[in-house]
């Protein structure tokens, strides 16, 4: 049997979603309303035999009785619904052969181990070996395509409009279904919510699996930079191999758990025990330069910094702090990671630096610092980050503010906008903008993010996305020496 | 099942594969020490060669710095009673003698089969506290020159490498060693263990760095490499 491409997943000319309900608390009702004010509303089909209609839109008491094509099935029904479910798919694919992609978000299957479980997932894959159907799932929470507005997800994120941020280049694969909604969410609360371009929960991956969502997502060319969630997979070379190759196009952030499990792998000899499971995943990762973070928070950090932010052109890092102590904590943060290195920047910067700024400013003790001190103003933060950024020898900056109440705080942000956005492109580098002070400093950051640019709640987040893009940026140089 | 090579076996398919190892010779006569020690020299080390005896020490079946021919012959004879001895049962084929090697700086390399993701190479600092500090970095085989050179950097080794100390150190040899270990695995996938422990590092323009001590272990479906000693 040929199997089907993934294409109809993320683009599919119909969805059916079998279990829609209009109760607001059943996961049946968010699936249609996260899509039925979208663009994909007129290709939207409830079906359920217990309500005519679902959210306005006319439903079908069964799935072969939709008279217009379906590419897509979402399953959400109770699982012991699935045998007559896949009889009438069944009767649909011997009338019509339209249906490419099944998303069986429903739990209760193989992953219960119970002989009932198991016969009902065997039921969901004849899908497959009779029509080469693909299946997502069971047991997860779905799909989003965010360039075209299918999402099967029942998450709600509940972030209004005009708190996200605009399209991005993020995608992301989850095992977990209830951690993929956490990173839906979490993203969703940023100063600017995140909208990922394709995001992932794939369940049991009884059939679609990781491999195959990389390979789609390798060639997506929306997609500019891949995150995931993983806890094991079966074939784990393979799996590695291909997010290696993949990794020297587009960056793979991946947020792996068991590291507790270092001890389980048997190991039969002396260096053999040093190798457990987590181990070897975590060199693997290094060999194959896959970036591994360590909490939801750096992956989403770094995420957006390597959607938004442009090629770095080297690693030599400049940090410039309006505040003493955060510019110190920052520079510990930094001298924990050997990927940065230091610029050496020119007389003609130190001296314009110091003109600048306030006259009790600290310029270059040492290299690759400016603390420009609390009394300065909006005016000279942006000089002082203009000056640092126009010179040759600075690749990236980390800019810290801690907003003192004297200094207006969108007046700050809509300046340093300006600023940044007035500079000639090859001086538009990186820059990690930690603008601490809680809620306080949020409009500021909301008006950098608005202008893509990437904000930080302090310099131990901001360090972590530098260490990130400035690791991947070496590995591309080793690569192509090699 | 597997096998598990003897130590002159698993002694010349390492230095065939450009992992130096100390100079071992096998002897199986009496008569033969004389030539032996004028090609080895001393302090020499000697011990029995035999699969059946795991624990040579406690057998009585090793003797370290041999400093005679006349201290060799007795040695000679003590190890082979002792095997007799204390190990009635087992299979001799005869009584390795090695160049007793000098002090230096020890280091680990091993291979093993992750049951995942299949052959990893490890490196890392010898002695017997190595599991514990977990001073050791990995990669999965094969390995290019550039892994080989930031396996060194992940450990503490990477130091010493600079110099720490005023001790010099080449780091060339541990990268020819670690993809010697690559080709070797390359050629020889059967090979199910290796581990070389202690390998002993000279300061450059001193002695010739090499491995002490080595396991090779084979799955034994395979067909067994054939080896002239």
């Amino acid at each position: 049997m040929k199997l089907n491409d993934l294409n109809a997943l993320f683009d599919p000319d119909g969805i059916a979603v079998i279990g829609a309900s209009n109760n607001p608390l059943k996961a049946g009702s968010v699936i249609i309303q996260n899509m039925v004010r979208g663009p994909m509303a007129d290709r939207l089909y409830p079906v359920t035999t217990s309500e005519p209609t679902i959210a306005g839109l006319r439903a079908y008491k069964l799935l072969s009785e939709i008279p217009h094509r379906v590419e897509l099935v979402v399953l959400i029904m109770p699982s012991s619904a699935i045998y007559s479910v896949m009889d009438d798919l069944d009767k649909r694919m011997a009338e019509q052969g339209d249906i490419q992609v099944i998303v069986c978000a429903a739990a209760d299957y193989s992953e219960t181990k119970t002989e009932e479980g198991v016969r009902r997932q065997a039921r969901l894959m004849q899908a497959k070996e009779r029509y080469g159907i693909r299946v997502v799932g069971p047991n997860c929470i779905g799909v989003i395509n965010d360039q075209n507005g299918v999402n099967t997800t029942f998450v709600n994120a509940g972030v209004p409009e005009n708190r996200l941020g605009p399209q991005s280049g993020i995608s992301f694969v989850s095992q977990s279904g209830s951690l993929a909604a956490t990173i839906l969410m979490t993203g969703a609360s940023k100063p600017l919510g995140i909208r990922y371009n394709k995001f992932i929960s794939i369940g049991n991956m009884a059939d679609v699996d990781f491999i195959d969502l990389l390979e789609y997502l390798e060639n997506d060319s929306t997609t500019k930079v891949i995150g995931m969630y993983l806890e094991g997979f079966p074939n784990a070379r393979k799996l590695i191999e291909t997010m290696g190759r993949i990794a020297k196009r587009k960056p793979i952030l991946v947020l792996k758990v068991g590291r507790s499990n270092r001890g389980s792998a048997a190991a039969s000899s002396h260096t053999g025990s040093l190798a457990g499971a987590d181990a070897v995943y975590d060199a693997a990762f290094r060999q194959y330069g896959i970036i591994r973070v360590n909490s939801i928070g750096e992956l989403l950090d770094s995420l957006t910094a390597f959607d938004r932010m442009p090629d770095l052109r080297g690693t030599n890092t400049f940090l410039l702090t309006q505040a003493g102590g955060p510019g110190i904590f920052c520079t510990d943060e930094m001298s924990r990671y050997s990927v940065f290195s230091i610029p050496l920047v020119s007389p003609e910067t130190k001296a314009l630096l110091r003109s600048v700024i306030p006259p009790m400013s600290s310029v270059c003790e040492p290299e690759g610092y400016a603390d420009i001190t609390a009394a300065a103003t909006v005016c000279q933060h942006c000089d002082a980050l203009q000056t640092v950024l126009s010179d040759d020898a600075v690749d990236m900056v980390l800019f810290i503010t801690v907003i003192p109440p004297f200094l207006p705080v969108e007046e700050l942000g809509t300046a340093l906008v300006n600023m940044y956005q007035g500079l000639k492109k090859r001086y538009q580098k990186p820059v990690f903008f930690c603008i601490m002070a809680g809620d306080y400093v949020l409009p500021c950051r909301r008006l950098l993010e608005k202008a893509g640019l990437c904000t930080f709640d302090s310099p131990l987040e901001g360090v972590a996305a530098a260490k990130n893009l400035a690791y991947y940026d070496r590995l591309q140089r080793r690569k192509e020496a090699e | 099942m597997s096998r598990t090579l003897n130590e002159l076996e698993a002694s010349k398919l390492l230095s065939r594969h450009g992992i130096p190892m100390t100079e071992s010779m096998l002897c199986r006569d009496r008569a033969q020490l004389p030539e032996i020690a004028g090609s080895l020299g001393f302090p020499v080390v000697m011990k029995i060669l035999s699969a059946d005896i795991l624990h040579k020490t406690e057998a009585g079946c090793v003797r370290l710095s041999i400093r005679s021919l006349a201290d060799m012959e007795t040695a000679y004879d003590e190890i082979l009673a002792n095997a007799a001895k204390n190990a009635p049962a087992a299979r001799i084929e005869g009584v390795i003698i090695q160049r007793m090697q000098a002090e230096g700086l020890q280091v680990i390399f091993g291979v093993n089969r992750d049951s995942q993701f299949g052959p990893v190479v490890v490196f890392g600092i010898g002695g017997i506290y190595v599991e514990l500090l977990k001073a050791v970095s990995m990669r999965l085989l094969p390995i290019t020159r550039a892994d080989a050179l930031e396996m060194i950097e992940e450990t503490p080794l990477a130091m010493i490498f600079q110099g720490a100390r005023g001790k010099r150190y080449d780091r060339e040899e541990v990268v020819a060693v670690l993809l010697g270990l690559s080709g070797l695995l390359g050629e020889h996938p059967e090979i199910r263990e290796i581990d070389i422990n202690p390998f002993i590092l000279y300061e450059q323009n001193g002695a010739k760095s090499c491995g002490v001590d080595a396991i090779v272990v084979m799955d034994e479906s395979n067909v067994p490499l054939s080896f002239s000693t």
